[in-house]
């Protein structure tokens, strides 16, 4: 899967950054290809360039706070879950998407 | 170049740490920011810090915890790092007890600062299983300091 995503939480300092990280390795673990943004106290980084939105199959956005440029996936599948799921099972949740993808 | 060691001081490290409670040893990781001269008030931090406790775990799974304050109580962006050789009871995301605290101090007005970014990076070094397994059992607070830096 071709995945992009957002990552943010309350605090914006400690979990964004995690579950960055998280699914990032996952992906790359599963053999997908992931572009995380994170959105927290130092401001959005990693911003999700235009040709990566296009090409991806799927957005994942880990957050306990709203996001910022969700008008930018129009027509995506999105998939929202908090910041603490990307970080306790990363691999389970792309699993997941993937089969559900596939149906 | 930033470096890690930019916000982590070896006095703002303790590998002994005697509170069996995550409260206990919250009040002990704020008393070393406090002492070192991070904070303006401890009891204002330690209640920053609890009070982001009760919207969520920050207890992040292998044995590590990152709670977190950010407050204008902080005088000094930096982080004050405690372990713990009874585990200790943090609602982690895989059950399991917590004996390596993080805990990260952010100067409210501080929001594009380095300081900021590079707790973050110490955050994202967190992620990996490989790394948390190294720091609970590294030996020393410059062992620490060096896996956080590299």
């Amino acid at each position: 899967m071709k995945i992009v995503g957002i990552a943010a939480c309350t605090s914006g300092i400690a979990h964004t950054y995690i579950a960055k990280e998280k699914l990032v390795t996952a992906a790359k673990e599963l053999g997908h290809e992931a572009h995380i943004e994170t959105q927290g106290t130092i401001g959005t980084e990693d911003e999700l360039t235009a040709q990566q939105i296009k090409d991806a199959d799927v957005v994942i956005i880990a957050a306990d706070i709203k996001v910022g440029g969700k008008d930018r996936f129009q027509g995506k599948r999105i998939v929202e879950v908090p910041t603490h799921i990307a970080i306790k099972s990363p691999k389970a949740l792309l699993n997941k998407i993937e089969e559900e993808i596939k149906k | 170049m930033m470096n890690v060691s930019d916000v982590l001081r070896a006095d703002r490290i303790a590998l002994d740490l005697n509170s069996d409670t995550k409260e206990g040893a919250l009040e002990e990781l704020t008393e070393l920011l406090y002492n070192s001269g991070a904070l303006t008030d401890k009891d204002a931090f330690l209640k920053d810090v609890l009070s982001r406790e009760s919207i969520s775990t920050t207890g992040i799974g292998n044995g590590i915890a990152i709670p977190h304050g950010k407050s204008a109580n902080v005088l000094e962006t930096t982080a004050a790092i405690g372990r713990c050789d009874k585990p200790i009871e943090w609602e982690s995301l895989d059950d399991k007890p917590v004996n390596f605290i993080v805990l990260l101090a952010v100067n409210e007005n501080d929001r594009t600062g380095v300081h900021v970014k590079l707790l973050s990076q110490m955050a994202r070094k967190l992620a990996s299983e490989e790394t948390c397994k190294r720091l609970v059992d590294a030996k020393s607070a410059e062992e620490i300091t060096a896996i956080f830096s590299e």
